[in-house]
């Protein structure tokens, strides 16, 4: 299974006349051909984009995990949809750094929703110091 | 921070009482989602799966994201997937993907590649997971189709053709039957002089027919053999073909390589091999080449068997290959 559209160099959502242009102006016989046979007949297109996906979301899986050389990523599939390899973004430590946020902002968050109270309760202690020190 | 930024996944894995039992059933739903065509005895499957796995939730909201393809939920499942399940524990799921995977005929072309997904997930190798499929479903697992080449649609249109002719040609067997019978039926109603001459009216007409059928197979035969003939011609001269414009290609590329500035499909597809992007330098490249080479030499899988040396050379071939590529190529010098 080869990526047509990247072989072509159109984006994967052309439109029909964008792709008999890329067709047309293809100078590899046999790749011009296939697409012939494939793209332009829109139930083969239909059926090619569908799988066109999938494997699109799983070489980005496969970036994500670190399995861009794992033994069944091979020939066609894997020289066209691979890509570069990208351990940045573990959703398992997204969780997990939600998860940190919330029990972070949990513990303190019963003085902070009420930050009046101990205002008022400053000012209180402060009024009646200054009382106190009138009175004396 | 308010509870809905979570996503609907993450909120039910915080819930479940088993996450990787969670993640699994995922991964099941989502191979029931990338079916040709699911059937209604799949879901019962998955129900009773899920009556032997402790994840304590509802299953509904699972075959919902599967349903979506929500990329993000399963790259969450996979990374738990393969956090607690490596190798040998990971059988057994495989097998109930397996399963699932092939109720309805072979595994589906987007099923092929996710269970090639999976396995490559649990660290099974490509021996191990034929052998579960063969154990599974009794046939050896079969190489996944390509539908981007125009071979593969001439062929599936030949077969449902073919298929078509079947059907056409056992229809009018039937009526053949039907009529032999019914004739049978208002003869032995006739007289017997009767019965005797038509009798023999209808052992010519047999005679005739079956003549007759037996010229119309030689005829079908003689057909199919000269179209047999044809498609093989053709094939032939199209692998020729193939040959000569890549040939031309090649000529063609070592000829425009310097004078053009962007990376060619050739050299972009090198430098990923090598795990590197388009700004790398001619340093970088030797480095990851000696890196990577190292990592799949051969020889390290040398205990590990002929087939997973077979594997590491063929990928080591590859990244040789994509090496010598750029090492020639005139952006890099």
């Amino acid at each position: 299974m080869r990526d047509l559209y990247k072989r072509l160099g159109v984006p994967a959502d052309a439109s029909p006349e964008t792709l008999d242009t890329a067709i047309e102006a293809c100078r590899h016989t046999a790749l011009r051909q296939d697409a012939d046979a494939v793209l332009r007949i829109p139930a083969r297109r239909e059926a090619y984009d569908q799988l066109h996906a999938t494997l699109g979301d799983l070489g980005r899986l496969r970036a994500r995990l670190g399995l861009t050389h794992a033994p069944h990523w091979q020939d066609d599939v894997a020289n066209d949809f691979s890509q570069d390899s990208d351990r940045s973004l573990s959703r398992h430590q997204e969780l997990a750094d939600k998860l940190d946020a919330l029990v972070a902002g949990g513990a303190p968050s019963a003085a902070s929703r009420r930050p009046w109270r101990w205002l008022a309760a400053l000012l209180i202690t402060a009024l009646l110091g200054l009382l106190a020190g009138l009175w004396l | 921070m308010p509870p809905s930024s979570f996503t609907p996944f993450e909120l039910l894995l915080l819930k479940s009482r088993n996450q990787t039992d969670t993640a699994a059933l995922l991964m099941l739903a989502w191979i029931l989602a990338n079916k040709a065509r699911a059937l209604p005895e799949d879901r019962d499957y998955l129900d009773t799966l899920a009556g032997d796995f402790h994840h304590g939730h509802a299953l509904a909201p699972l075959i919902e994201t599967a349903h979506a393809q929500d990329m993000a939920a399963i790259q969450l499942a996979a990374e738990v997937l393969q956090k607690d399940w490596q190798g040998e524990p990971a059988h057994p799921f495989l097998r109930q993907a397996i399963a699932l995977a092939t109720s309805g005929g072979p595994p589906s072309h987007r099923n092929h590649h996710v269970l090639r997904f999976l396995a490559d997930l649990l660290g099974v190798a490509p021996g191990a997971l034929s052998a579960l499929f063969k154990s599974v479903t009794g046939q050896p697992l079969p190489r996944p189709e390509d539908p981007s080449r125009a071979g593969y649609w001439a062929e599936r249109e030949h077969r449902h053709q073919r298929r078509a002719h079947a059907d056409d040609t056992a229809q009018a067997r039937a009526e053949e039957d039907a009529r032999h019978r019914r004739a049978s039926e208002t003869r032995r109603r006739e007289e017997a002089e009767a019965r005797a001459r038509r009798q023999a009216e209808e052992e010519a007409r047999r005679r005739d027919e079956q003549t007759r059928r037996h010229r119309e197979r030689e005829r079908a035969d003689r057909a199919r053999r000269q179209r047999e003939r044809a498609q093989q011609r053709r094939h032939e001269e199209e692998a020729a073909r193939r040959r000569r414009e890549q040939e031309r290609e090649r000529q063609r590329g070592q000829e425009h390589d310097g004078t053009r500035p962007p990376p060619s499909f050739d050299t972009a597809h090198a430098l990923r091999v090598l795990g590197l992007d388009d700004r790398a330098s001619r340093g970088e490249i030797k480095r990851a080449y000696r890196r990577l080479a190292q990592l799949h030499h051969p020889d390290r899988f040398h205990a590990q068997g002929e087939s997973r040396m077979a594997l590491a050379s063929r990928q080591f071939q590859r990244i040789q290959k994509a090496y010598e590529h750029l090492m020639q190529d005139a952006r890099f010098v």
